[in-house]
């Protein structure tokens, strides 16, 4: 993690630049301001842009956010939640992020086989570091940790999740000072609908498009005029989880008996579930996530509610699995990517990451992975870091090298049209470590998504490249 | 599901809620009532009995934190529960002695924000602690296998077994101690010395040491906690501080020091959450602290404190 702190740093420039008292001093402002507004922005941007000759900017690109990057390392920021309900998702996000970095700089992995772009020897000729945070799981100080990395750190990405709620107050903020992000777990339909923004990416698929995947998977299973009961975390997530789940199961001629919202971090379920076992329906929907989902699924189990009812968790992945052990036979949802998958990206990846850790990558990971090489794949292709060519370089791009078919992603609301694998949890004496789901489709995308005026999408402004 | 029914479910939802807030609250009250000691640290060593716990009944995959990279695949000496139940509660009473000893006792003549913060502290010292052992993950705590699953009781329908054993423990437990202190000499001592501490000594008793074996009853009956309330949930290293402010909000309802108090807060606090889930959803959490400020205003030393006592 060392970092080169002989060269000039952006404010050294700014403070040496031009001692023009009016440039200089809105400069600075700009730098310490805390998210102030477009106009301080812009004149540090401007106090930088002299600097640029300084550094090893050799491109014609004004200064923007926290380009140009001084010196012969391009710093990214890693931000996670490293406590808090969703812990365990961060911890492996974080291991693939630092194995992307490793691959990125070294050679390995994707960099080798899939990634055409990237050379292995840095990107641009620039080191890659980086740095990580704690979001814990809470939007607020994910922000502060984001706005750390940007002004202390000079990180000229950010990337992160899980929880939806942190990734929409993290790519708020870095459409504001104009730095990159790329999202990791976030699933709730506002990131890219009704918060998107220019300067964000979302690979993984969002809420709506896994109610388009699960219906018509448990419409066949269970039949078609079920009543359904749903509980769902109360935060941008679930509340999206639960509309999109209505909607879908709506329209395949099943019907909502109740919607009721539980709030983030609860750890005892059970009078939530003894009202939703009481309530008559047939299948109970749990849009919980991480540790929540652990819980209320294993409580679910233990009070015998799976005995008499079916029980429908929207969104899984492998730390959610793992706690929740056998509780999670035959119930069925969505992961945003398997281990099991057989293909050759998804089967490389799984190796090298084993090769690394001795364990198997959860979705999360992929993800984390496959976004970071995403962006310096663009990086590459644009030939620069100044973020609005990168942007233009990731819009409407398509490929098929992260181990989810033929990809898309969009430029009207840079959402990813992608595949979205349906599995079932399976008994507790088939589980083994990295091995919890039976995939049980993956559904294409072709049968998924909505168009750039409808859904999610129809309620998205990008905002402004520069 | 008749009117009956329903609430026999909301009754048994908030006794077995409350049980494990009660059994926090009778060791944190009397820790409290007697040494006037605020220990902030009383979450974390309902960690500490998870975790034992969790090791002694059963033998679990490690998969990540330090302890999995120093080469234990696996830990835990799989003797069962009733193994935990003997073993834990005198472990985490030797855990209280020396807690007293090294941390609480230096700080008895200290105001009570000393004593919050360096507890408070310890805290996140013992929770880091058991993260960067185990890791951020959730491990599964199973129930034992006489009592896993559902057991169908009449008029209610099915009810998790392990919850109506969480009851009964707790009830257990709690006339245990209430006897202890009621009705034994050491009793006697305790409560003559929360009365007039300096009378006693002058009597030529030495009440240092019932002191401490209070503050080790009460990290005991933390620790039991630990292991009775750990599988209901996940376990991960958070759920001391998750649980540590409900269980002070009992004692706070049911007056500092007593026993009685301790249980009719928690239970008070069960059926709140468990009445306004089945009534009121989204009202649940502010509820449960409406009702605490309710208390506190009318009756600021808590439903049965006494005045003197209060802090």
């Amino acid at each position: 993690m060392a970092r080169d702190t002989d060269l000039p740093t952006r404010r050294d420039v700014l403070k040496t630049t031009g001692a023009a008292g009016a440039v200089g001093i809105a400069g600075l402002a700009g730098c310490t301001g805390g998210g102030g507004d477009s106009g301080n922005g812009s004149g540090g941007e401007g106090g930088s842009g002299n600097g640029s000759g300084g550094g090893s900017g050799s491109d014609d690109y004004p200064a923007l956010g926290n380009y140009p990057i001084e010196g012969d390392t391009a710093v990214l920021g890693f931000n996670v939640p490293q406590s808090g309900p969703y812990a365990s998702e961060g911890q492996d996000e974080l291991r693939a992020y630092e194995l992307a970095v490793k691959h990125l700089n070294n050679g390995g992995g994707w960099v080798d086989s899939q990634f055409d772009d990237l050379s292995g020897d840095g990107v641009l000729g620039m080191e890659i570091d980086y740095v990580s945070g704690d979001t814990a799981t809470d939007a607020d100080t994910a922000r502060q940790s984001a706005q750390r990395m940007i002004q202390r750190d000079n990180v000229i990405m950010i990337t992160g999740g899980s929880s939806s709620a942190t990734a929409i107050a993290m790519q708020e903020l870095c459409q504001q000072e104009k730095v990159m992000f790329m999202c990791c777990l976030t699933h709730s339909n506002d990131t890219t609908g009704k918060n998107c923004v220019r300067y964000s990416f979302r690979e993984m698929f969002n809420a709506y498009m896994t109610g388009q995947a699960l219906a018509p998977v448990v419409t066949e299973e269970y039949g078609g005029d079920n009543e359904f009961y749903q509980l769902y975390a109360d935060y941008s997530w679930g509340q999206t989880q639960q509309s999109s789940m209505q909607m879908f199961l709506e329209e395949a001629g099943w019907s909502q008996v109740e919607s009721v919202p539980t709030p983030l971090g609860t750890s005892d379920y059970s009078s939530y579930l003894s009202e939703a076992a009481n309530s008559g329906a047939d299948v109970i929907v749990l849009n919980h996530y991480g540790l929540d989902g652990a819980n209320s699924l294993s409580q679910a189990v233990d009070m015998g509610i799976d005995q008499d009812m079916e029980l429908l968790v929207p969104l899984y992945n492998r730390p959610m699995a793992e706690a929740a052990g056998g509780a999670i036979s035959g119930v069925f949802g969505t992961a945003a990517w398997d281990a099991q998958l057989d293909n050759e990206p998804s089967q490389q990846f799984t190796q090298v990451f084993n090769e690394e850790y001795e364990r198997t990558p959860s979705g999360p990971a992929q993800l984390a992975y496959a976004q970071t090489l995403q962006y310096a794949a663009a990086v590459e292709r644009a030939g620069t870091f100044y973020p609005p060519e990168v942007i233009k370089q990731l819009e409407d791009y398509e490929y098929d090298n992260i181990g989810m078919g033929q990809e898309l992603m969009r430029k009207c609301d840079h959402q990813a049209q992608r595949d979205v694998p349906v599995v079932r949890g399976l008994p507790a004496d088939q589980q083994e470590q990295g091995t919890y789901f039976e995939i049980v489709n993956v559904t294409s995308r072709d049968d998924l998504g909505y168009g750039c005026d409808e859904g999610p999408a129809a309620e998205c402004e990008l905002g402004s490249y520069e | 599901m008749s009117l009956l029914a329903d609430v026999l479910t909301v009754l048994l939802n908030g006794l077995q809620q409350g049980a494990i807030f009660a059994l926090l609250a009778v060791g944190l009250s009397i820790i409290l009532g007697t040494l006037k000691f605020v220990n902030f640290a009383h979450g974390a060593l309902y960690v500490v009995g998870t975790y034992t716990g969790l090791l002694v009944a059963h033998e679990i995959a490690l998969t990540s934190g330090k302890l999995q990279s120093w080469g234990f695949t696996s830990l835990g000496l799989d003797l069962g529960f009733f193994a935990a139940l003997v073993v834990v509660p005198l472990f985490v009473f030797v855990v209280g002695l020396g807690m007293e000893r090294f941390v609480a006792r230096p700080f008895y003549d200290r105001p009570d924000t000393d004593q919050i913060l360096v507890t408070f502290g310890l805290a996140i010292v013992v929770q880091e602690l058991f993260r960067i052992l185990f890791g951020s993950n959730s491990l599964p705590f199973d129930q034992p296998a006489w009592a896993a699953g559902p057991i169908a009781l009449p008029v209610v329908g099915n009810f998790s077994q392990w919850r109506l054993y969480v009851i009964a423990i707790t009830a257990v437990l709690v006339l245990v101690v209430y006897a202890l202190v009621e009705y034994t000499d050491f009793g006697l001592v305790v409560r003559a010395g929360t009365r007039d501490a300096e009378m006693v000594r002058l009597l030529g008793i030495k009440i240092t040491r019932p002191y401490i074996v209070v503050f080790g009853i009460g990290a005991a009956l933390a620790g039991v906690a630990g292991v009775v309330g750990g599988p209901l949930n996940v376990v991960n290293p958070t759920v001391g501080t998750d649980i540590l402010v409900p269980a002070f909000l009992t004692v706070v309802i049911g007056g500092v020091g007593s026993i009685v108090g301790a249980v009719i807060g928690g239970v008070i606090f069960g059926l709140t959450t468990a009445t306004l889930v089945a009534v009121a959803p989204a009202w649940s959490q502010i509820g449960l602290y409406a009702i605490a400020a309710v208390i506190l205003l009318t009756r600021p030393q808590g439903i049965l404190g006494n005045e003197e006592v209060a802090p």
